[in-house]
């Protein structure tokens, strides 16, 4: 505890405004399975500590893997000389900042043992290879991460928090007529306990990964051109995300670089359209008790019924523009200075019945599964990859496409939002979300939704 | 292979990254494991930003890490971590060890020895890069930013401005033969402004990686391409939906090639996983096309000695005159698919070797950019793309796109929120012209490219 408190005087040696310290150590296990065998049993453990000293909109970052008091002190003194003076600060008093628990896993994942996290890639290999004889090719992941961090600033907060997260996720190639092949991916985990896996059973992930390979064989182009599309609920929040998240995130806004700064209090979407970044869901791929620069996880409405409400600001963004922070400051690793990022996105529900949405549709595309999705926070053209399709013909579902994207603009998309579903649902806690070269875990979720004339990228006709 | 220490990392530690490898390899032994393999690196980054005109941040940092690979009775364990204790090590190969009764047997899992081993030629290490100045840096995003601000007066905003510096050392050992270190320097300024006019904004972005500092683009030069290619996009719209040529800018062109790489990986190839796989001797692309995948290649970003498992690096044609001609891989696919690795395993401390490219490119044509935007009647020359879009297994292509129209060989507005998909094969054989500006500013390269066809949508 006193080097902590010797690293935050070291950092602010040269006058800097604001000293942090963030202390990391990571267990994490993987195993992989392929080819039916398991391939691979492994485990990682690393411990580092970032230093950051702050004057003004100038960061000094400095790390250290070094974790001797002589190696530290110069990890803080390099940070140190974003500031150019000499000064004594004094002591910091710390106190703990008292936490909530949105995530309460009483079993470490990395104290499970590796036999029961070997078993859920053989069921889930099982099960999809069990679903259709055309599934000849599975593969099989799980990896879990036991993360504790310290944080500590010259505000005098202290805050610690244990963030456990696993994953399984199932990949299968379905082989049809005439060398077709097809993909189906699913998955999910949290911040849980390894007991979630007794009710999101491996098999289930495993026949739904099969599910979508075999669902799509003998897909026709997707069509292309403007469309109307309907979004099945979950994984389909990704449209969140890239369409508005990312242009939300108060870097972007304090440097007029996003298309939505200076938009707060404006109409941006279809009043349909309420969204929330959530760092409180219980045991959400994205939630936080603290975020990584001590501040608790919050729940932020971010768009209510179409207007634009709010940001969301990591320490330095909101000291800058005299904000408060939104508990949305996170970082990869202790190699990374934290920037605004998202926890949980997701689209509060409607009120209409999604079979209903669906009878509506004359001509269009029902989308069910979706791959990645990216964005231009500046011209606010999004794209996300649609990897279950099919074609919508007087309301019912009809033939499977392949091959679809959707693409549009931010504001625009949202503004064509013309029915939203009472179904909410997260996606079953499968994302990674990337800005800047750091990659963190994220949540998304949408209920079943319907846009008008979205672009459609696909070779069809 | 030679063991070559830095005096760098000798004067900051007791023991050099191949004597930890080495001591880890007899670690794993005493574990019970029948063979290992110990690979570390040890990296310093040193950085900055600046925003209209200050300094925005400063970072700097040194990093290390050991991964343990064993085989005990046939199974595959791994472990790896940053502590360099002798405890550090120890735990290290008892998890390993203990990781590896939990994975199945596999008659492939072995480790390469004999004549697979070697060094070719070393990567490129500049001791100025090393010896960096970190006013240089401050100098060099300053001047790459005023630069950016004086090209076109929409452009005023920035996203970033950066340069900096990456020095990696790494060694490997094996219990098999294999040992040797090998260094990389890379130097990098970079410039995001914005522009902006009626209401709309568009960013670009320019940056220039070298691993010789006298090789790195000017950073006037950086800021300047970065600005005019901002301010070209003003004023960007959607065209119709239609079937036009694509004409991909270099790095485009790159990311094109990207999508190609998944579907040469052997892996995928030897599960009949890739649209490729059973295309190995068939002529799969327009004659035009010659793609190398080139661990020895002077200049190259991705040269180096030996791959991550410490085999010789060689130079794969991939694809020859429209013709596949090989597949990339590692050791223990090459044995599953009865091939023999062509030196490519990607390699991170903290992961399983697993097939990569090194310098993967595109031979280059003989028209200029120009000639090529010249000769094309219709078409979008695609400047910045969205998503991942490419798909190894079922040789689908579809992105986002934001470029510039063409018609009648001349640029005629603008061009955002369209896509450009296609069947991969189909693209590959339709490429018509390749250009003679081939730039290896990344590890993947490609010259400009003009496919004749694609389909494109937007209204």
């Amino acid at each position: 505890m006193p080097l902590v408190e010797k690293l935050l005087s070291a950092a602010m040696s040269r006058g800097a405004e604001f000293g942090e310290v963030y202390v990391e150590r990571a267990t994490t296990t993987a195993v992989s399975l392929d080819e039916g065998k398991v391939r691979s049993a492994q485990v990682g453990a690393v411990t580092g500590v970032g230093v950051r000293a702050i004057r003004g909109a100038q960061v000094g970052y400095a790390y250290s893997d070094d974790l001797d008091e002589a190696a530290l002190l110069r990890t803080a003194q390099t940070a140190a000389l974003i500031a150019e003076g000499n000064r004594d600060p004094g002591p910091v008093a710390l106190s703990r900042t008292p936490l909530p628990t949105y995530y309460q896993v009483k079993q470490p994942l990395a104290g499970i043992d590796v036999a029961r996290k070997i078993e859920l890639v053989r069921e889930a290999d099982a099960a999809a290879r069990a679903h259709d004889r055309r599934i000849r090719q599975v593969t099989a992941g799980y990896a879990d991460q036991t993360r504790e961090i310290l944080v500590a600033n010259t505000l005098g907060h202290l805050a610690e928090d244990r963030q456990d997260l696993c994953r399984l996720g199932v990949s299968c190639v379905a082989f049809g007529k005439g060398g077709e092949r097809r993909t189906g991916f699913y998955g999910g985990g949290g911040r849980v306990d390894f007991r979630f896996f007794e009710d999101f059973s491996p098999a289930q992930v495993g026949r739904e990964a099969a599910r979508q390979a075999v669902a799509t064989l003998g897909a026709v182009p997707a069509p292309a051109g403007p469309q109307t599309v309907v979004l099945a609920p979950g994984w389909s929040g990704i449209l969140l995300h890239e369409a508005v998240g990312h242009g939300l995130e108060a870097d972007f806004i304090r440097k007029g670089t996003s298309l939505f700064a200076g938009k707060l209090g404006d109409k941006v979407a279809s009043e349909l359209v309420t969204v929330i970044d959530d760092g409180t869901v219980a045991g959400g791929r994205g939630s936080l008790n603290v975020d990584d620069e001590g501040n608790p996880g919050e729940r932020k409405v971010l768009i209510e019924k179409g207007v634009l409400k709010g940001y969301l600001y990591d320490h330095l963004n909101a000291k800058l523009t005299g904000q408060r922070s939104t508990g949305s400051g996170r970082r990869q690793s202790f190699r990374y200075a934290p920037m605004p990022r998202m926890t949980n996105t997701y689209l509060a529900p409607g009120d209409q019945a999604p079979e209903e949405i669906l009878r509506g549709v004359r001509k269009g595309l029902y989308c069910r599964q979706f791959g990645g999705g990216q964005v231009d926070i500046s011209n606010g053209n999004f794209v996300f990859e649609i990897s279950e399709a099919y074609l919508i013909d007087e309301g019912e579902i009809t033939r499977p496409v392949k091959g679809a994207m959707l693409i549009g603009v931010g504001p625009e998309a949202l503004k064509n939002v013309s029915a939203v579903g009472s179904d909410a649902s997260l996606d079953p806690g499968l994302g990674t979300c990337g800005k800047d070269g750091q990659s963190v875990p994220v949540g998304v979720g949408l209920p079943t939704v319907r846009i008008d004339n979205v672009t459609v990228g696909g070779t069809g006709a | 292979m030679e063991a070559q220490v830095t005096e760098q990392t000798r004067k900051d530690r007791g023991a050099s990254l191949l004597e930890v490898c080495d001591q880890l390899v007899k670690l794993a032994k005493k574990a019970g494991a029948s063979d290992s393999e110990a690979y570390a690196e040890r990296t310093r980054e040193s950085s900055v930003k600046v925003r209209e005109g200050s300094v925005e941040e400063l970072q700097q940092a040194t990093s290390k890490g050991v991964g343990l690979r064993v085989f005990a009775a046939g199974r595959l364990g791994f472990a790896y971590g940053t502590d360099f204790s002798k405890d550090g090590l120890r735990g290290l190969a008892q998890s390993a060890v203990s990781l590896a009764k939990g994975a199945a047997k596999d008659p492939f899992n072995e480790l390469p020895r004999g004549s697979q081993l070697g060094r070719g030629p070393e990567g490129g290490y500049d001791p100025a890069i090393e010896d960096i100045d970190p006013a240089w840096k401050l100098r060099a995003a300053h001047a790459a930013e005023r630069a950016a601000g004086q090209v076109d007066r929409r452009v005023r905003k920035f996203d970033s401005t950066g340069a900096g510096d990456f020095l990696a050392s790494s060694a490997i050992a094996s219990s098999r033969g294999a040992s040797g270190e090998s260094r990389a320097s890379y130097a990098y300024v970079y410039c995001s402004p914005v522009a902006e006019a009626d209401g709309q904004l568009q960013t670009a972005s320019w940056s220039d990686t070298r691993r010789r500092l006298s090789e790195l683009q000017a950073p006037e030069e950086v800021g300047r391409i970065a600005a005019q290619r901002a301010a070209r996009m003003l004023g960007a719209r959607k065209v119709k939906t239609q079937k036009a040529a694509i004409i991909f800018e270099p790095q485009q062109a790159a990311g094109f090639l990207a999508g190609l790489s998944g579907a040469v990986n052997g892996d995928l190839v030897h599960k009949k996983s890739s649209f490729l796989a059973k295309l190995l001797g068939k002529r799969i692309a327009s004659e035009q096309v010659t793609l190398v995948d080139d661990a020895t290649l002077a200049g190259g970003l991705a040269t180096r000695p030996f791959d991550g498992e410490g085999v010789l690096s060689q130079r794969t044609v991939v694809i020859d005159r429209g013709v596949l001609k090989n597949f990339l891989y590692d050791t223990y696919t090459a044995r599953k698919a009865g091939a023999r690795s062509t030196g490519n395993a990607a390699r991170g401390w903290s992961s399983l070797p697993r097939i990569g490219t090194s310098n993967f490119v595109l031979d280059r044509g003989g028209a200029s950019a120009d000639e090529i935007v010249r000769g094309t009647k219709r078409g979008l020359l695609v400047t910045a793309m969205l998503g991942s879009g490419a798909s190894a297994v079922t040789g689908e292509y579809s992105r986002g796109a934001n470029g510039l129209w063409i018609e009648d060989g001349q640029i005629a507005h603008a061009v955002q929120e369209v896509t450009v998909s296609g069947s991969l094969l189909e693209l590959l054989q339709a490429i018509d012209a390749v250009g003679n500006d081939l730039d290896l500013r990344s590890s993947t390269a490609a010259p400009t490219l003009r496919i004749a066809e694609a389909v494109i949508s937007g209204s």
